[in-house]
């Protein structure tokens, strides 16, 4: 006989892991950062576009950078399409 | 005695209590996507409109436009259902269901814990609740006490003596034999509409024309045989659901999902080293609606990869994205059987030490402090979308 092991357990949510936070980018006449979080930009070592999910109701459309700052820090931002405004992420 | 419980358009009224405006409506559910376009059972407000359950899709529009079409809600039915028979069980009364609505029990037993066979009934009837408008019928034969709790009106009780069994079933409709639609024309072509009348033909006749189940059909139109009613094992009640941030249709996020299930199943100390033998995966759909799928094993098992052989392909039939993933383990078996390993293997130690471990992190922390990062689309060009953390308390 299976005896009875005192009824189900709350569901649990599974977490995002590596969710976009805000950022405050100062960016050029191109549309290129000059500056992430107060810290000047030295390089712009590689930039990128993804365009996805247009079919839905939450279409995302950012405009990737991969930095060097001058502190020697490395950070990627990307500018989001669809609300205007700047995040970083590590891609 | 044996009695029987039925509450008509269980599936129906199931799904209607997310909507229950709904009930007073022209309302019928709707049928499984890929099947017969047949309607479900009804209400009784599309009843009074002339539409009856099992009539064609088109046909039952046509006679009222205005009816409301229910999507099947398989998970959800299933789970008021097992709420229905553990209130029975709560009562002291050990239940055979037969199929969801329906549901046979001894009457022997309770009869006394409450006074007589009536006050066991209404104690069963009151068990279910009134919102499920059962009805119940006992007689000394299972196909009596189906048929008559079949023809009683909600929250009646009929009692067929063993004596007026046959005087009982005559005149009742045929169509409480379980007989496939083709026979039933058959039969009514042949001007045979009641029980009765069926019981009064010759049974070696009814066995030649109509085969097995005709033969079935007659002895039962007679009052069946005695049979016993077994009492179920109650049901392990191991249950591991994730939700998503978002709605899922990708078959390999699906699949992952599973795997992080069915490890979290398996390593919950409730199981206490037993085997699962039945285990069931649902989920409930984005528009509304819910998908479930069991699989019972040969030999009980806990090889995550004999489960997932046995579960995953399921996973294929899924009808929409879905919002959440629930894996039960729905009937575990004795812990008898096992074989001890010989030799440990490679990484057990490590494992055990691991587990240690986080186990006391755990307890410092809290619950849900502990997390397995499970990647559900590395392929995915956002990179937020390409792993969640799933919370591990075990």
């Amino acid at each position: 006989m299976v005896t009875d092991s005192g009824g189900t357990r709350p569901l649990r949510t599974a977490g995002r892991i590596n969710a976009p936070r805000p950022a405050l980018v100062e960016p050029g006449f191109d549309g290129t950062p000059r500056e992430v979080n107060r810290q000047p930009v030295a390089v712009v070592r590689e930039e990128w576009r993804v365009v996805d999910r247009w079919w839905t109701e939450e279409p995302v459309d950012r405009r990737y950078f991969d930095l060097v700052l001058e502190t020697g820090r490395v950070a990627v931002v990307f500018h989001d399409g669809e609300s205007g405004k700047w995040y970083a992420q590590n891609a | 005695m044996v009695a029987c419980l039925v509450i008509p358009g269980f599936e129906l009224r199931a799904a209607l209590r997310a909507r229950p405006g709904l009930a007073l409506r022209p309302a019928a559910l709707a049928p499984v996507p890929g099947s017969e376009p047949l309607v479900g059972p009804v209400t009784a407000a599309a009843e009074a409109l002339g539409i009856t359950p099992g009539m064609r899709l088109g046909e039952a529009l046509a006679t009222c436009p205005g009816l409301v079409l229910v999507e099947q809600d398989p998970a959800e039915a299933e789970r008021e259902w097992e709420g229905v028979l553990r209130r029975l069980e709560d009562t002291g009364i050990a239940v055979q269901p037969e199929g969801l609505g329906c549901v046979y029990f001894e009457t022997r037993g309770v009869e006394r814990l409450y006074g007589g066979l009536e006050a066991a009934l209404r104690r069963a009837l009151a068990a279910v609740g009134s919102a499920w408008d059962p009805r119940a019928g006992a007689a000394e034969r299972r196909f009596a006490a189906l048929a008559a709790a079949s023809v009683a009106r909600p929250g009646q009780l009929l009692i067929v003596s063993d004596e007026r069994t046959e005087e009982f079933l005559a005149p009742l409709p045929l169509g409480l034999v379980p007989l496939e639609p083709g026979r039933q024309r058959e039969l009514k072509e042949l001007g045979v509409r009641r029980l009765g009348e069926l019981a009064g033909l010759p049974g070696g006749a009814v066995a030649e024309r109509l085969g097995a189940d005709g033969r079935r059909a007659w002895g039962l139109a007679r009052g069946g045989s005695p049979a016993r009613v077994r009492g179920r094992r109650p049901p392990a009640e191991l249950v591991e659901a994730l939700e998503f941030p978002e709605a899922v249709g990708n078959e390999l996020t699906v699949r992952r999902a599973f795997t992080s299930l069915l490890e979290r199943l398996l390593e919950r100390p409730e199981r206490a080293g037993r085997f699962a033998r039945k285990i069931a995966v649902s989920a409930r759909l984005v528009g509304g609606g819910s998908w479930r799928r069991t699989a019972t094993l040969r030999d009980p098992t806990v090889e995550p990869s004999r489960l997932k052989a046995a579960l995953g392909p399921k996973l294929a039939e899924l009808p929409a994205p879905i919002l959440e993933l629930r894996l039960e383990l729905v009937e575990l078996t004795e812990d008898a059987g096992r074989q001890l390993q010989l030799v440990q293997p490679e990484g057990g130690e490590l494992r055990g030490r691991l587990k240690d471990g986080l186990r006391q992190v755990r307890a410092s922390t809290g619950s849900g402090s502990v997390c397995t990062v499970v990647e559900v689309a590395p392929w995915s060009r956002i990179p937020e979308a390409r792993a969640l953390f799933v919370p591990r308390d075990e």
